[in-house]
């Protein structure tokens, strides 16, 4: 065979093999990815916001951040006659991990989407439900009644396993005997530990983490990671074992060998709430998720809030505490006197605008570690289903890269929807979080499409035609993970310790788990910190 | 075999008998593809794939022997015979998939039907070989034909079974299926007729023959997609007069001499020779009880009916009706033979149609009704269980006057005892009285309704005093009573968007009904 027809024989059947592909290959879809403003944040990590500011205002606090936390500690300030408080936010709009959007479909989560049925001593919380028509009233029993249109209909959550759906998440379609007793005693104990007390009388596994107890029983529990201990149990169903990964990646973006078992467990025992119309395991939820909690909290605060405002410095003055910030819009420096500031955001951001970022920064890179994220939202038309439950508003694949995916349209009453939109949720856990973050910024839209479809067409082999837009958010930090040491140990409480006596900080980051009610509570004891020395200390 | 058979066949040599083999092979194909034809459109439409297949291949196989046998007293130009039988066994297993699926919804003894052409097949496949031996057997030695002829025979049969259920079936339809290997039969006899040219006597004639076989395969093989709407046409026990698909379902209308029958994706809505009962019921109670009703709003009941039993009271002001699908109301408000029974009901003046969610429409509705009646489809699932749920029913409550009443179609309290009880118990959760009440239609069974009201209770009125061919006081006492197998002692969840419970007991309930 001479060379030429060689080449064209092969080329030819290359051309042949390719074909197939070449046929399959995907449409491409409409989005774009929404980073959280890295670019801007950097300029504080590079240094390059330095000099002198242009203008200089005054006000009684300022709050950095416009996350949970910090709209929680705004409300709480502006409801007990604090008028004079800046909010201060990077980004164009308030809401943090608790961010939304919306198109011509519904709106819908860029962050977190739900909340569960709130424990009953938590007052604030529930009154802050109440005023926002969340909780209706309270049944002769005393246990709140939410209202019907922001509890979760049903059905509530599937879960792919062994071919079909199955109602629930936890693994029960296809399961051994032996699986099934390991879940069922775990769920026992988890249930016993969730009305567990400890010496001093507290509450094992409480709401917030910090009003549980420091029984040495439950806190020796923080030392090992949640699958030393499930060995140590003698759990050794792989059933279990994903099952609980699943929820500790699901709730803290960390996978069961990393977090903590005291923080595993926590998720498992931590929620208790009784509702008079809702079952223990129900959630709260809206279509843009916690967006529309987001907007509760800032119902009439919103003259407080300035958005692309990214602080630069925040440093302690005699009688106060002067805070810098870039307004990105005019870029320009400006200050801001304050008698107090509250600092709620992360830890990492914080430390660098404090004057003793050298001493913080060194403990952070040994204790906090933060997962990055992506959160996708696909505009979808009708899909095809598997055997099994019907579509749900949670939608888990057993064993998938992912979390699954969430209907922002679930709430919607109408029987038909022609087309939904779904979020679309994937904690980057597999190598080091800077790798992570490294590659989740590399990725172009069309990569980011490929990875969300190769996951999803298992469940829907026609997602490539029936969608028809995917925007996707990358969260490079988007929360700290409790590992062993972290919520328990010495060096969160060293962070968060008020500094100078007029800078606080409220952020889950202190917290240690980063759920809603830890962020609202998290601003309410910073604002009533403030609030004590604005009191305490006279107008300087 | 005669002699001037034989000797031309000898003439031709080798090639003849490998082309014979070759015809072998190929119907040895078809035969097995008809036998599984059969056997498969048996399962279908008679259901019990066991029986349907295990009786269908003994007929076959008997049939086959019956061939054999008969194959002895063919005598004479033989390999015109084996033409013959070649586009006989064309036609007839060709026409037999379309034959069967016409004729199953209108034979009174479709197995009678089934088993004749699987006789028929199998006595013509059944000659097949040994004529086709006889063709051969001085042209081979008797052991190698033997295991030739037969080879050949097993292996075609093997590939029939391999592509059956792997390639025909999947892409071609049963229909297809038989025609095309009934083509392949007859092109074999023609391709043989042509080959013996010589051989066979006034060819003219068989030519013809095939040819009007086979062209009347192909437009049937090109038409099967007509042949099997006609099939499906008449698998409706009547006469489909009507039929369209909206966004939201497949509506279909049937008729015999008796009635008109609407179908909703296949679901039984009303019979015109009962609907009245049901209608009666559903309407008057509630009309009757709410005082000086001017305005009534319906949700669901697109087809008209409820309308038509309103508009009887001179007082009403102003209907409004909410119903998903615009095909639905418009062809109840245009098609002669559906305004008819509806007496025209959606083009009175005081009548307003909504084509909206009733979920949403009442959500945003902030006006009240004297009276309200809920006609939507039973709660088979998801979507539809919203509809039943206490938060709908605040909406109702919201929207009905204080002393006004509103009534709901509740599913058969008979078959569904925990269904129909749990929309009793949802309505009293959210604070109405609640009356409810059953009738027997004879379409549907015995049927449940709960009447609300904010009152504190209900009196059953002395006069009826409207047009009516039911209710009068006694039915309206009758049909509060319920015997005990109408309860449920089971304590019932009540039906929220967040459980849904209803859908999990209607499931439950008309699962089992409908797998007696």
């Amino acid at each position: 065979m001479h060379r030429r027809e060689f080449i064209q024989l092969t080329s030819a059947l290359a051309g042949g093999a390719l074909l197939p592909a070449a046929c399959t290959r995907p449409t491409i879809i409409a989005g774009e990815i929404k980073g959280v403003s890295a670019a801007v944040g950097h300029l504080v990590r590079d240094g390059a916001l330095q000099g002198a500011p242009v203008t200089t205002e005054r006000a009684d606090v300022v709050i950095i951040g416009g996350g949970i936390s910090g709209l929680s500690a705004l409300r709480r300030l502006h409801r007990n006659g604090h008028q004079n408080v800046v909010l201060l936010e990077l980004e164009g709009h308030t809401g943090g991990n608790a961010s939304s959007g919306s198109n011509a479909v519904s709106a819908y989560p860029w962050g977190a989407h739900y909340v569960p049925v709130p424990n009953n001593n938590l007052t604030e919380y529930l009154s802050f439900l109440e005023a926002c028509g969340v909780v209706t009233g309270y049944n002769p029993a005393g246990l709140p009644v939410y209202n019907e249109f922001y509890l979760c209909s049903d059905p509530q959550e599937r879960l792919y396993i062994n071919g079909s759906w199955q109602d629930g998440l936890i693994p029960a379609s296809g399961i051994g005997a032996a699986d099934k007793a390991d879940i069922d005693r775990f769920l026992h104990q988890m249930h016993v530990w969730s009305a567990a007390k400890g010496k001093d009388g507290k509450e094992a596994f409480a709401i917030p983490v910090d009003a549980s107890s420091k029984d040495p029983v439950y806190t020796a529990l923080d030392s090992i990671t949640m699958q030393q201990w499930l060995q140590q149990q003698g759990y050794a169903s792989p059933y279990l074992h994903w099952y609980v990964d699943y929820c500790t990646r699901d709730d803290f973006g960390t996978t069961i060998d990393k977090v903590s078992a005291w923080a595993g467990i926590h998720y498992f025992a931590c929620r208790k709430g009784r509702a008079a119309n809702a079952a223990a395991n129900d959630v709260l939820t809206w279509p843009q998720g916690n967006g529309w909690l987001a907007e509760q909290l800032r119902h009439d605060t919103e003259g407080a809030i300035r958005t692309q405002a990214l602080a630069t410095r925040v440093v302690p003055v005699e009688g106060g505490v002067a805070v810098h910030y870039y307004d990105v819009q005019q870029k320009q420096l400006k200050a801001i006197d304050a008698r107090q500031c509250i600092m709620a955001i992360p830890q990492f951001v914080a430390a660098r605008l404090l004057p003793d970022a050298a001493e913080r920064m060194p403990l952070l890179h040994a204790h906090y570690h933060y997962t990055p994220w992506v959160v996708a939202n696909l505009t979808v038309k009708q899909l095809y289903e598997r055997s099994g439950a019907p579509a749900s508003w949670d939608n888990v694949i057993y064993g998938g890269a992912s979390l699954g995916y969430v209907d922002a349209t679930q709430q919607q009453l109408q029987q038909l929807k022609p087309k939904r939109v779904l979020t679309y949720y994937r904690p980057l856990a597999t190598a080091s979080a800077v790798e992570e973050r490294k590659l989740a910024q590399q990725r172009t839209h069309a990569q980011w499409v490929q990875m969300i479809l190769d996951d999803l067409r298992i469940v829907h082999p026609d997602i490539d035609t029936q969608t028809e837009r995917i925007d996707v958010m990358i969260h490079a930090h988007a929360m700290a993970q409790p590992l062993p040491q972290m919520i328990h140990g010495a060096v969160r409480q060293q962070l968060r310790k008020p500094v100078n006596g007029n800078i606080h900080f409220a952020h889950t980051d202190v917290a240690g788990v980063s759920i809603f009610e830890e962020a609202f509570y998290q601003g309410i004891q910073a604002a009533d910190a403030v609030m004590e020395h604005l009191i305490t200390t006279p107008v300087s | 075999m005669d002699n001037t058979d034989k000797e031309h066949v000898e003439e031709r040599g080798n090639s003849a008998e490998w082309l014979l083999l070759t015809a072998v092979f190929i119907i040895a194909t078809c035969g097995l593809i008809y036998e599984l034809v059969a056997g498969t459109l048996a399962s279908y439409v008679l259901g019990d794939s066991v029986t349907q297949f295990s009786t269908i291949i003994g007929v076959y196989l008997f049939s086959m022997g019956v061939g054999s046998y008969l194959s002895k007293f063919f005598n004479g130009h033989l390999l015109r015979r084996f033409i013959q039988i070649e586009l006989l066994v064309g036609i007839v297993g060709g026409f037999s998939s379309a034959v069967l699926f016409i004729t199953f919804p209108l034979a009174a003894s479709f197995r009678l039907i089934l088993y004749a052409i699987v006789f028929v097949t199998g006595v013509l496949v059944g000659l097949e070989i040994p004529l086709l031996m006889r063709l051969l057997q001085d042209r081979v030695a008797f052991k190698e034909l033997v295991s030739r002829v037969f080879a050949v025979d097993y292996v075609g049969a093997l590939l029939a079974s391999l592509i059956f259920p792997l390639l025909l079936v999947p892409y071609l339809g049963l229909i297809r299926t038989s025609l095309f290997f009934g083509m392949l039969n007859i092109l074999v006899g023609w391709y043989l007729l042509r080959r013996f040219k010589g051989e066979v006597k006034r060819t003219a004639a068989i030519q013809l023959t095939a040819l009007l076989f086979l062209l009347a395969e192909l437009a049937a093989f090109i038409g099967a997609d007509a042949i099997m709407k006609l099939s499906e046409h008449l698998q409706f026990s009547d006469k489909v007069v009507y039929a369209t698909s909206s966004p939201y379902q497949r509506i279909v209308l049937t008729r015999n001499h008796r009635e008109l029958r609407l179908f909703l994706n296949g679901n039984l809505q009303f019979s015109s020779a009962d609907e009245y009962r049901y209608h009666e019921a559903l309407v008057h109670p509630a009309m009757q009880a709410s005082p000086q009703v001017k305005r009534v709003l319906v949700m669901g009941g697109g087809d008209g009916l409820a309308v038509r039993e309103i508009l009887k009271y001179p007082g009403v002001e102003a209907v409004t009706l909410v119903d998903l699908d615009a095909v639905m109301t418009k062809l109840f408000t245009t098609q002669p033979v559906l305004t008819a029974i509806n007496k025209q009901s959606f083009s009175d003046k005081r009548v307003k149609v909504f084509n909206q969610d009733a979920f949403v429409w009442l959500r945003d509705n902030r006006q009240q009704f004297d009276c309200i009646i809920i006609d939507f489809p039973d709660p088979s699932n998801f979507s539809i269980g919203k509809l039943y749920s206490t938060s709908f029913y605040q909406l109702v409550k919201r929207s009905l006057s204080p002393a006004g009443y509103a009534v709901i179609q509740s599913t058969s309290p008979f078959v569904a005892p925990k269904s129909f009880w749990c929309i009793n118990a949802t309505l009293q959760s959210v604070g109405f009285t609640t009356i409810p009440y059953h009738n027997y239609v004879p379409s549907f069974g015995e049927w449940g309704y709960v009447m609300i009201t904010q009152r504190p209770s209900y009196q059953v009125p002395d006069t009826f005093a409207i047009p009516a061919r039911y209710i009068n006081k006694g039915v309206m006492q009758q049909m509060l009573y319920f015997p005990d197998d109408m309860k449920t002692q089971q304590p019932l969840a009540v039906n929220r968007l967040n459980n849904q419970a209803l859908v999990e007991y209607f499931e439950q309930e008309w699962g089992n009904y409908s797998e007696q």
